[in-house]
Order: C-alpha cells, then structure tokens, then sequence
C-alpha cells in the first residue's frame, strides 16, 4: 500500500463481504422456497426475500467498487485521497442507511413501509431493483455524490491515466443513471423502458467500465506488464462495451410496448455485446501469460482469470442464448433469464471485486500476500463457488428450457404453476448446488483468518 | 499524390456510374439488372480506399485481409440476398 | 489470438499499420457492427422486396450521390493531409484536415435536410421496416461522421500546435484510418439503401 488513505477501502470491502453472505443466505431461503413454498411463511415471504437477495447483491457491489475505487484511485493518481474522513463519513451513512432498509423490508410490510417512508409525496418504490424507500434512495445519491467529489478531486490534482479515468467515468455513469430511479411515469410503457436504464445500463454499459478498469489495475500489479500494452486494451474494450451495451439495451425493450424496430436493433447490437467481454478474456490471459514477474499472490490471479472467463460465458455466452428478439420470445421471463443472471452477475463483478479484495486486502494487512496454507483455502472458495455457480446456471437453465416448452410451445400449453411443479427436480438440484457455494463462501471467509508464513510488503 | 488525385477522381466517376445506373433501372422500372455492375463498383471503391487511403496494400500479417474480407464477404453476401428471390 | 500476440508485440517494427493499433481494433468492431446490420438490411429485403423497392423510390438519390462525393472527397483531404505531415508542413497538413471536415460538415448538414425532409413527410423509424433500416443506419453512420469529425479536429489541432513531425505523426494516421473507415462503411451503406433494388 503506497498511500495511507487508501486503508479507507478496507471497511468497504468488510461490508461488502458482510452483506455477500447475506445475500447468500436470502438465496438459500428463497431457492428453498422454490420448491417448499411455506418455508418461513409469513415471516419471510418469497417477494420479501426475493427483494432482500436482489437489493443486496447491488448494495454489496456497490460497497465494493466504492472500496476498490478509494484503493484504486490514490494510487493510480500518486497522492492521498483529498478527504479519507468524507469517505470514512459515506460509509457509515451508507451501511446504516443500508442496515435500517433491509430491517425494514424484513420487518415492516411493504406498503406501510412505502406510507411511513413518503411514498406518496414522490412515488419510486415497487419496482424490482429499486425498491428501496425514497430517504434511501436520496441516501445513495448523496453517498455517490460525495464519493465522485472526493475521488474527482484526487484525480485532478493528481496524475491521471486510462486506468482512474475510466474508473471515474464509470462511477459518474453509475450514479447519473441511478438518478433514473426517481423517474416514474405513470404511462407503464415509459416507467418499464426507463426502469432499464438503471441496473440494467449499469451492467451492460458503464459497469463494464468499472470492471475493465480494476481488472486492468490488478493485471498491471501482478504481471508487471507494461502500462501502455493494458490501456490499450482497456480503451478498446470500453469502446466495444460502450457501443454494444448502449444499443444492445434495446433487447429489454422487445415485448413492452415500445416501437418493433427495438427487435432489430435490440438483436443486432446485444448479439455483440459477448465481444468486448471475450476481449476481457484474451487480455487477461494474455497479461498472465507475458508476465513479467511472478507475484506472490496467486489467488488473486486465480479471480483475475477466473472473472475473465465467467464473465464471458456467464454474461456473453448465456446472454447471447437469449437475446435475439425471435428466441426471446419465448424464453423472456423464463428461468433462462435467471440462469443467465447468476451467473453474468457471479462471473463479472461478484468476481471481480473479489478479485480486488483478494489482491489488495494483504497489502492493506501489511503484507504482499498472504500465506500460502491462506491461499491454498483461497483457492479453494474460488473454486467450490465457480463451480457451484456453473451448475447452479445449469440446473436453472435446464429449468428454464423444460418450462419454456412445457408453458410456451407444447401442443397444450400447462399454466404457470402446473409447469412449476414438472420443474422442480431442477429447483432441488440448484439449491443443492447453492449450499455447496455456500460452503465455498464460508471457506473464503476463513481464509481471511488463516496464519502462516507470509510474503512481506515491497 | 498524382495517383491519390487520379484515384480520387475514379472513385467520384463510380459514384456517378452508380447513381445513373439506379436512376435508369428505377425509370425503366428494372430490377436486379444494376445488381452486379453496382456491386462491382462498390467493391472497386471499397478496395482503393483501403489499399490506397489507408495503405494497407503492403501491410504485412492478416490486417488487410481482415478489412478486404469484411468487404468481400459483405459485398457478395450482400449479392447472395438480392437473388435469393428475383421478381 | 494472432492479433492479441500482435498487439502485445515489441514495439519495434513500426512498419505494421498506419496509426495506433487499438484504434485498429476499434475499427474491426465498428466494421463488425456496420457489416451485421447491412446483412441484416439485405437478408430483411429479401422477404420484402415489393415493400423494400416501393420505399426506395422515395428516397433522395441526388442528396446521398453528392454525400458519398462529399466523404470520398474529404478522405481524399485526409490522404493529402498525411502526406503534408510525412513532410514536416504542419500547417499544410491542418489545411487538408480543415478541408475535410469541411467536407464532413457538409455531409451533415445534407442529412439533417434529407432526414428533416422524411420527417416532414411524417416518415418514422415505426414507418415500415425499409425505412427502420433507412433511418437506423443512417442515425448510426451519422454518429460516426460526428466522431470521425470530433477525431480529426483533436489531431487538427495537435498538429496546429506542432504536435507532429516528419518523425512522429501516428496520431495523424490514426486519426486519418479512422475517417477512411467512416468513408468505406458509406461506400457500401449508399448503394445498398439508395441503389440497389
């Protein structure tokens, strides 16, 4: 760790890890729910739960690419953070705010909680994603505001490369689409297609950004390869994400009442959109691979790999399968779109946060990386978690063909709930396979507390 | 750059071919006859630009295959679609 | 994987492409993109011939003959503006970008009157699908002119500045491969929506 103040990003990345193993936990009472429709019922419904798995996953990557950004951006920048006490502020804000949310959805029954928190002076809530009531919601805009000042004021005075720009532009991107959240309109048409614009642009659009630009740090780290070789890629991928996923949106616009040229463009541009993730792939193999240097952290070169290939296949293969507008006719809606979810949001930034904590987290433990009986556990998290995923992505996707048959296209279609019941054997499988990635994010906790001889600082 | 201005006053020729060649086909009321002579002309434009323009002539590994490619394939799949059903 | 090697190769030989070579893959991909969608034109056409050759002749072929006159013309400035600069004349060498944008404007312009024209007419995206394509792609060349005219004016005013020698002038060829690349998209894009029936 070169400058104090990127120490800030050590209680981002312990949150971040704190509500992952929440999320983890709502998916196991959500995926037992699947096919044991009571279990826990009332206390925690299946939307409840559904809400809190989902609302987690993007609060703990937010958490996150916040931490990875306050490590990332003093350093890439040569000097301190302007203000690590603002950033220290923002978290605490940021968790509670977080905390008293999730305690709400558990707690209070939506509709009062909409009363109780001013749903009715400006309406956002209700809506998958963005369901969090409107002093949160003005909460995070707060957060991000605060954090873009603080980290666009050290790039400024500080050096600048492809690598904070792109980080900076992504996190700017992040947080101008998120304002889209409070735009509600009462035509159903409008609220859908804008409702896209904010988790669904940030994941295929300014995300990437934010994903090309970590990856690209931690590559220049652990391979020594030259600066100049990595921004080049990076430009080129973000340019390729920029145009694909912009357009390639229009897959979410198909079938919800906007105009039927959404069909062409839609399908033409998303079924470019596995490029620039296949770019990823090849760069980071092709870094390790001309390495210059062999960095005692071999866990976190593991993620890096690891994110290159998941993310292609989980957001560039799976994605593909169902994007154009004649095979999405059938499968929208289906368990293909929540195969091709878990594994998209797993393979690109699950792992690539995890690919920054992995590598930063020793440093800022004051060692360049941990011991090898810590990584061996490492190693292993990584792959009980991929590998689960893998098949969590197959059983669902298996579920999702059988139900697309069963529902859409048989000679006699079955309602929902009838081909629900044929489909349930998948359902088992999948909630087995989440115990076993449950099991590997235990493991990958553990080996934060694992001893032994460790590689000293640089 | 005497070959450049030539090359550039051919290319303006095409473009001039190709026009007229679409005005009398529409007035005549013709279809698909202009097909291969405009085709033949967009390919003979397409590759001075990126032979000559963007001196990829004597570029060396697959980097002027890939753009004279993309031409190529593009052209003639272009064809291949307007006679799949000649009315 | 040639290209990854490529790309990650010494930077010695410089004999390889004019211009930066992530600009290169860039191109590749813009190319990628515009050869999709005029495939999918074609292939789109060829169950719709009648539709497609009816809202041809509703087209301005004059106003996209002169357009393509226009873009051939201006990378012909550019080609005559990487000679000035492998010379040294800086100021020559903005003159033809000059030139070219100048061109370029005037492309724009001339499309914003023709797309101003169908608008008009009350002619949509939403129209049929001859005219999606029509307006789609024509939207989406559009942009590329703009960026393309954004890129020569950065490496205009670089060199304005004395930026670039007789020695070192890739961001010149860089820039000037990417307005090509604007100009041979648009030598298939017009025959293929104007012309071809």
């Amino acid at each position: 760790m070169k400058y104090q103040s990127q120490a800030v990003a050590k209680p981002y990345f312990i949150a971040a890890i704190g509500l992952f193993v929440g999320q983890i936990v709502f998916g196991l009472i959500m995926g037992l729910q699947y096919v044991v429709g009571d279990f826990l019922f009332p206390a925690i419904p299946f939307n409840v739960a559904r809400m809190v798995h989902t609302n987690l996953l993007i609060v703990w990557l937010l958490f996150g690419f916040m931490g990875a950004a306050y490590y990332l951006i003093p350093e890439e920048s040569e000097r301190e953070l302007y203000s690590p006490k603002l950033a220290m502020l923002m978290f605490w804000i940021f968790l509670i705010a977080g905390a008293v949310t999730i305690l709400g959805y558990l707690f209070v029954p939506y509709a009062k909680l909409a009363e109780m928190t001013g749903n009715d002076l400006l309406a956002t809530m209700g809506r998958e994603f963005l369901e969090q009531p409107l002093p949160t919601k003005v909460g995070i805009v707060i957060v991000a505001l605060a954090m873009l000042f603080n980290l666009s004021m050290t790039v400024l005075r500080g050096r600048k490369t492809a690598i904070n720009l792109v980080m900076l532009l992504g996190l700017w991107g992040l947080a101008i689409f998120f304002l889209f959240s409070f735009y509600n309109p009462a035509n159903l048409v409008k609220d859908k297609f804008y409702w896209w614009w904010v988790v669904h642009l940030w994941v295929e659009g300014v995300w990437e950004l934010i994903m090309g630009a970590m990856l690209a740090f931690v590559l220049i780290k652990v391979t020594g390869v030259d600066r100049e070789v990595i921004e080049k890629w990076l430009y080129v991928i973000i340019a390729m994400a920029l145009i694909t996923g912009l357009i390639g949106m229009g897959h979410h616009y198909y079938w919800i009442g906007t105009p039927s040229y959404w069909q062409w463009w839609g399908s033409v541009f998303s079924a470019l959109e596995p490029i620039p993730f296949f770019m990823m792939t090849l760069f980071a193999f092709n870094m390790v691979n001309r390495r210059r240097r062999e960095h005692p952290n071999k866990a976190a070169v593991l993620w890096a790999l690891g994110t290159g290939v998941m993310a292609f296949l989980g957001a560039g293969v799976w994605g593909f399968l169902h994007t154009l507008a004649p095979v999405n006719f059938y499968t929208h809606g289906s368990q293909i779109t929540a195969a091709h979810g878990h594994m998209a949001f797993y393979g690109a930034y699950v792992m690539v946060v995890i690919t920054m904590i992995s590598y930063t987290m020793p440093l800022m433990r004051g060692r360049a990386a941990n011991s090898k009986t810590a990584q061996v556990v490492e190693m292993w998290s990584f792959w009980l978690m991929t590998v689960a995923m893998v098949f969590i992505t197959l059983f669902l996707t298996a579920a999702g063909t059988l139900q697309i048959w069963l529902q859409r296209i048989a000679a006699e279609p079955m309602g929902f709930m009838a081909a629900q019941d044929q489909v349930a054997l998948f359902y088992w499988m999948r909630e087995i396979s989440g115990l076993v990635f449950f099991v590997g994010l235990v493991l990958y906790i553990t080996s934060f507390f694992i001893k032994g001889k460790e590689a000293p600082a640089d | 750059m005497k070959q450049a201005t030539l090359l550039w006053l051919l290319l303006l020729a095409l473009t001039t071919l190709t026009t007229q060649a679409a005005t009398l086909s529409a007035a005549a009321g013709l279809t698909g006859s202009a097909v291969p002579l405009v085709l033949l002309a967009a390919l003979i434009k397409g590759r001075v630009v990126i032979d000559r323009f963007m001196v990829l002539q004597h570029v060396d590994g697959p980097w002027r295959w890939i753009v004279l490619g993309w031409l190529l394939l593009v052209l003639g799949l272009i064809g291949y679609a307007f006679n799949l059903n000649p009315t | 994987m040639n290209i990854a090697v490529a790309l990650l190769a010494p930077q010695g030989r410089r004999r390889d492409l004019p211009g930066d070579l992530a600009m290169w893959f860039f191109i590749f991909a813009e190319l990628l993109v515009f050869g999709v969608l005029f495939l999918a034109y074609a292939f789109a056409r060829a169950r719709n011939v009648e539709l497609f050759n009816a809202s041809q002749l509703e087209l301005d072929r004059i106003s996209g003959a002169i357009n393509t006159a226009l873009l051939i013309t201006s990378s012909y400035f550019v080609v005559r503006a990487v000679d000035r600069i492998r010379h040294g004349a800086s100021r020559a060498c903005v003159h033809w970008l000059a030139a070219a944008m100048a061109c370029g404007g005037a492309f724009l312009v001339l499309k914003l009157v023709e797309f101003g024209a169908k608008f008009d007419a009350g002619i949509t995206m939403s129209t049929n699908t001859f005219f999606m394509f029509y307006i789609g792609l024509g939207f989406f060349h559009f942009m590329h002119v703009v960026l393309g005219m954004v890129i020569l004016g950065a490496v205009a005013l670089k060199a304005w500045q004395g930026g670039y020698s007789a020695a070192d002038h890739t961001g010149v060829e860089t820039g000037a491969s990417y307005w090509h690349m604007v100009d041979l998209v648009w030598i298939v894009l017009f025959p293929l929506v104007y012309v071809l029936r």
